[in-house]
């Protein structure tokens, strides 16, 4: 639920807007500090993804572990929650850079 | 439901089939554990697969025991026979249980398949946030 509605709000936040709306008062303040709090979430459920990973990791090591796909199921799902965490910012701070270089 | 729904959901079949498979080899392994008559016999384990119930899965509801009575063979000569020189063996069929183990691989590598597919797939979607 939580990264399609990250993905709604950047595009949110990215998509250029009427002028009209843009301009009233508080909205795009408001749409700033919105993208930071959805980064923000993304990188709390990437940090609970990678603790469980990590969990199982040390359970194979200390032979805990009951099922062995368990943890590379873990593993996967964190290695795909940090690729799109890192293709989210990425496409942000692309976005971010193309507008700064609207000054020049 | 998370982010990456299919992997759970795929991952939790793989959790049930391993369950399965862990069932077949204790019935195999049990296959001539004898008792006297005195005792019941060794109850071969089914496992029972069912749904969750948000619709992400599928998990063990429970263990079904088989018969308690099995089968008395005559063995005089046997420690645990009884005054007639019967014991009980437990009612297991070595085929049935085969194809159990069969199944039970087949469905664990299927559901192994769905993981690594949905991971392809996911990672597919994830290109299209790294195109220029």
């Amino acid at each position: 639920m939580s990264a399609v509605a990250a993905l709604g709000a950047v595009s949110g936040v990215i998509a250029p807007s009427p002028v009209s709306t843009a301009l009233s008062p508080g909205v795009s303040a408001s749409g700033g500090a919105d993208f930071a709090n959805v980064l923000g979430q993304g990188l709390a459920n990437l940090q609970d993804t990678q603790t469980h990973a990590d969990q199982l990791g040390v359970q194979a090591a200390t032979g805990d572990l009951t099922d062995v796909h368990d943890f590379m199921i873990a593993s996967t799902q964190a290695q795909l929650a940090t690729d799109l965490t890192v293709t989210l910012r990425n496409k942000a701070l692309e976005s971010f850079n193309e507008i700064m270089r609207m000054q020049a | 439901m998370t982010v990456f729904q299919a992997i759970g959901t795929a991952g939790s079949g793989v959790t049930v089939y391993r369950k399965w498979l862990d069932a077949v080899s204790d019935n195999i392994a049990n296959l001539n554990t004898v008792r006297a008559t005195s005792q019941s016999a060794y109850q071969a384990e089914q496992v029972i697969a069912t749904p969750m119930a948000d619709g992400t899965g599928v998990q063990v509801g429970g263990t079904r025991l088989g018969s308690a009575v099995g089968r008395l063979v005559y063995e005089p000569g046997h420690a645990l026979a009884d005054a007639r020189g019967y014991v009980r063996y437990p009612e297991i069929d070595l085929g049935e249980q085969m194809g159990e183990l069969i199944m039970a691989q087949r469905g664990y590598q299927a559901n192994l398949s769905v993981v690594d597919r949905a991971r392809e797939a996911y990672q597919s979607a994830l290109q299209l946030g790294r195109g220029a």
